[in-house]
């Protein structure tokens, strides 16, 4: 399985990517921002996509409508300290399949990935 | 009758309830209770470290008192700044931690950590006041500054209330300003 982490901060891409190799995804790619990662998922075929919210250049919202405008399915969890219903609301109809709120434990992370992957499955 | 002592506690809650002395200019529990228990919650989470807030003080600038602030602004239906800073040993331990090894000078990963302290902080508070308000509050992209020779003045927001914290990593320092400190009310609790 592949996967793409979208988000401003290395540490955040950082502890995703080490919450994805406990769940056996080692193949991760990484970007800074909405922009770089449309450019990705048009090259790639990924499993899963992680996307931030708040970030420069294009904010990860935006991806996620420019991501679903050109068709693309695969699964996006935002991974966000914005955890209001406005936003999740927000998210939601721009097409994300689910909400990881930061901070997160290892575990609640992984809870979501495996939800998010078996509703892809079924 | 009230001894000299108890005056002196009575005024010195009456300041830090409504955290000035000018009721235009004060900033209520309802607004400040959320970053608090946002950063129990970053610091529980991340760190595995309880926190522990001493005195809350009041500042009308923002100086660095500490060696590293990452700030960040919020807008919308809340509009104003928050700022984590911290002394260069608690940055260290902080990133150390998280990072699973020891990093002893303040690099590019530490000032993006930083940012992402602060962003984190943030959006914590932001999720609370957001039920409060009941209109969305936006979060704009982190701020960090390193040094000390520096002084953030803002008009419009003229008090800054500093609240300081000590962890198992270290000490660190929350501060907030808002524009419209009354839209809600509440005591400092």
């Amino acid at each position: 399985m592949k996967a793409l982490v979208v988000d401003d901060s290395a540490l955040a891409r950082n502890i995703i990517a080490s919450t994805l190799e406990e769940v056996g995804i080692t193949e991760v790619d990484l970007a800074k921002d909405g922009t770089e990662s449309i450019e990705l998922v048009q090259s790639n075929r990924y499993d899963i996509i992680f996307m931030d919210w708040n970030m420069p250049v294009m904010q990860g919202i935006e991806a996620v409508k420019e991501i679903r405008h050109q068709g693309i399915t695969t699964p996006i969890i935002m991974v966000t300290g914005l955890g209001d219903e406005f936003h999740v609301k927000e998210a939601i109809g721009a097409g994300v399949n689910n909400y990881l709120i930061k901070p997160f434990k290892a575990e609640t992370a992984i809870e979501k990935i495996k939800e998010t992957l078996k509703t892809v499955e079924v | 009758m009230k001894t000299p002592i108890e005056n002196i506690v009575k005024t010195k809650l009456k300041e830090i309830a409504t955290c000035g002395t000018n009721s235009h200019q004060s900033i209520k529990a309802e607004i400040i209770n959320p970053f608090i228990e946002s950063a129990e919650n970053l610091f529980q989470t991340m760190f595995s470290s309880p926190i522990k807030k001493e005195n809350p003080n009041l500042q009308t600038r923002l100086e660095p008192t500490l060696d590293i602030i990452s700030l960040i602004g919020l807008s919308g239906a809340f509009q104003g700044i928050v700022s984590m800073s911290f002394p260069i040993k608690t940055s260290l331990n902080m990133v150390s931690y998280l990072y699973g090894k020891d990093i002893v000078v303040v690099d590019s990963t530490v000032i993006d950590a930083v940012a992402e302290f602060v962003n984190v902080l943030a959006g914590g508070a932001q999720s609370k006041l957001n039920k409060i308000l009941n209109e969305p509050i936006e979060l704009s992209i982190p701020t960090v500054i390193r040094g000390n020779q520096f002084s953030i003045e803002y008009p419009m927001m003229a008090k800054w209330i500093e609240i300081p914290f000590t962890s198992n990593l270290g000490q660190f320092v929350i501060r907030v300003t808002v524009k419209n400190p009354n839209m809600v009310g509440g005591i400092l609790s």
